[in-house]
């Protein structure tokens, strides 16, 4: 009973809100409708509506689906301090890291799909229907833990609102086991998708112990600068209290993880370049150009300037302190690392090919727009689990006959 | 495990080109798509040059990475050899054996829609027959058979003569052999 009341209430939370929230909404609806307008054109003519081809057969989908695998990784670094260390203000903020890996993992999943050229045989990967090549394939293996990674976050987040809505406390010995599975599981993700590139002997780029370790640095300045944003826009426009020691110390937790990501791609620039031999190829082509062909320099080497310029903001004390830098460098380390680790890492692999051709790749206008339609998905999927949730959690909403505790949120959520 | 090998001779290679078109017409390959083609690497300086003529296709891989890798198990090895298939109804076009594939001997975009590649013409071996790039090369530069068969032609030339194969270092274990 209790759930059909949350549900109801859930939804009546969700279709209710000022204009800004409406305009919000539609916006990203927008950006869905574009998305699958362009999908269905992709469904109907197959992968050549896209940019991708023989020599170059991941592009602009599986950059995007690497770099959020990373963001919804780093939610580990809200579970860790709030479950492991014992940190009560984080404890404040860790649903809300959870509902941000939930969506992240969704537009993840999602990018692979509209990846692949025939979804309609993409049943043949449901275990006991399907032959699933497990525990052979990597891309198995992903499969399985990210929607793991999925059901854990669902479930957690799912008993916890259930719980403050129901009127009772949730009780920590119920779903601490699962937060430690949730947090091998983080780790997990970003370490089989760093696998599922480093397991290609053929491709030298790729094949590189350090991508593992680098995917899970740069997870850990992007996820935090994301949720540093969010948290803050949250606060500003619900009024729930987020503490401005959580937005401290996920500062630090993004600026040691950008120092640690900016010596890791120095190791691995000293490594193909020092001794440059047949294998530096694809780092060449990427940070120099290769025989003329240097789409992705320019690219390059503006991620590298702006992480370089966050990690400054972040490492003075002075400047990571004052809220406007702060928040600079983290719109500059989201934007960095999602070039740096996204196209600045699939791509190159590709180029030049095994056999020795050169095929430049930049995206189709189709794979644009069902991209942001993706975006606009893991979006909106935010915006309402944020809006069903907030309520909830500021003590305003709770299940018919329970009472209200004295509400923490100063003023009724005016929310987005 | 039973290994087809193929051993191709550089030297009596002439780069003409017929076992691509032996292929496209055997296979009906379609349009634009090509499951073999000839390499044509030169080395040395002015003057002192030399040219190389391989004919390049799938390896099929004793360890194929491209098998290891799908996530179906469309991609698979023929009846208990290192023949690699793909199995066109299973394939998602998820495109990691192309990834995975060392050789670049993957095509994408198959217009019915899964990863097409070299079969070592199967549908030919199975009858006793040679590939049919084998059958039509002008000057018996290419070799197929039985690995496992120390007197097969190609066990005895890989005995006899110098060889290589193409990225041997990715531990894909090729069986494409090149006479040099």
């Amino acid at each position: 009973m209790t759930l059909l009341y949350l549900f109801r209430d859930a939804f009546r939370e969700m279709l209710t809100g000022s204009w800004r929230y409406w305009a919000w909404v539609a916006v990203l609806l927008l950006m869905i409708a574009l998305g699958v307008w362009f999908y269905a054109q992709q469904v109907i003519q197959g992968l050549v509506v896209t940019h991708m081809s023989n020599q170059v057969s991941w592009g602009f989908y599986i950059a995007n689906f690497t770099y959020l695998v990373g963001i919804a990784a780093a939610a580990v670094m809200v579970t860790i301090p709030a479950y492991i260390f014992h940190r009560k203000d984080i404890k404040d903020v860790v649903l809300m890291g959870e509902t941000m890996a939930i969506a992240a993992v969704f537009m993840a999943i999602m990018f692979v799909v509209v990846d692949v050229g025939r979804p309609d045989r993409l049943w043949h990967l449901i275990p006991g229907i399907g032959i699933f090549n497990f525990p052979e394939s990597m891309l198995a293996w992903d499969v399985v833990v990210l929607n793991g990674y999925l059901l854990l976050n669902m479930g957690i987040s799912f008993y916890i609102i259930s719980c403050h809505y129901g009127g009772c406390d949730p009780k920590l010995r119920h779903y601490f086991p699962f937060v430690i599975v949730g947090i091998f599981l983080a780790i997990g993700i970003h370490t089989v998708t760093a696998f599922l590139y480093s397991a290609n002997t053929g491709r030298p780029f790729w094949s590189n112990p350090l991508l593992a370790p680098r995917f899970i640095a740069s997870a850990f300045c992007s996820g935090p600068a994301l949720m540093i944003l969010g948290l803050q826009l949250i606060r500003s426009i619900s009024n729930y209290p987020v503490p401005q020691s959580v937005i401290k110390l996920l500062a630090i937790v993004m600026t040691v993880s950008l120092q640690i990501t900016l010596f890791l791609i120095g190791v691995e620039l000293f490594t193909e370049f020092y001794n440059e031999g047949e294998h530096a190829a694809s780092a060449r082509y990427l940070y120099l150009g290769l025989n003329g062909f240097d789409a992705l320099t320019p690219w390059i080497w503006t991620a590298l300037l702006l992480i370089g310029i966050a990690t400054f903001i972040g490492s003075v004390h002075v400047l990571r302190n004052n809220v406007f830098l702060l928040n600079v460098a983290c719109v500059l380390t989201v934007v960095g690392v999602w070039i740096e680790k996204g196209m600045g890492m699939v791509i190159p692999a590709y180029v030049p090919t095994p056999i020795g051709e050169i095929y430049e790749y930049t995206p189709s206008f189709p794979e644009i727009a069902v991209s942001l339609g993706i975006w606009g998905m893991g979006l909106l999927l935010f915006t309402l689990l944020v809006k069903a949730a907030l309520p909830i959690e500021c003590g305003n909403l709770r299940r018919p006959g329970v009472d209200a505790p004295s509400p923490i949120c100063p003023v009724s959520p005016e929310k987005r | 495990m039973r290994t087809y090998a193929m051993v191709i001779d550089t030297r009596t290679c002439i780069g003409c080109g017929d076992c691509v078109v032996a292929c496209k017409s055997e296979n009906k390959v379609p349009v634009g798509l090509n499951r073999d083609w000839v390499v044509e690497a030169t080395s040395g300086r002015y003057p002192n040059l030399r040219t190389e003529f391989r004919s390049e296709r799938c390896n099929h891989c004793s360890h194929a990475t491209c098998v290891l890798l799908c996530p179906t198990g469309a991609s698979h090895q023929w009846n208990d050899s290192n023949i690699v298939l793909v199995d066109a109804d299973k394939c998602t076009g998820c495109k990691a054996c192309i990834a995975a594939c060392p050789y670049d001997a993957r095509l994408v975009m198959h217009p019915e829609g899964y990863i097409d590649k070299c079969t070592f013409c199967h549908h030919r071996v199975e009858k006793g027959l040679d590939p049919a790039c084998v059958s039509t090369c002008p000057t018996h530069c290419m070799h197929f058979g039985l690995l496992d068969d120390p007197g097969s032609d190609v066990s005895k030339l890989l005995l006899s003569r110098n060889y290589k194969t193409l990225m041997p270092e990715t531990g894909n274990k090729p069986n494409v052999f090149y006479l040099v």
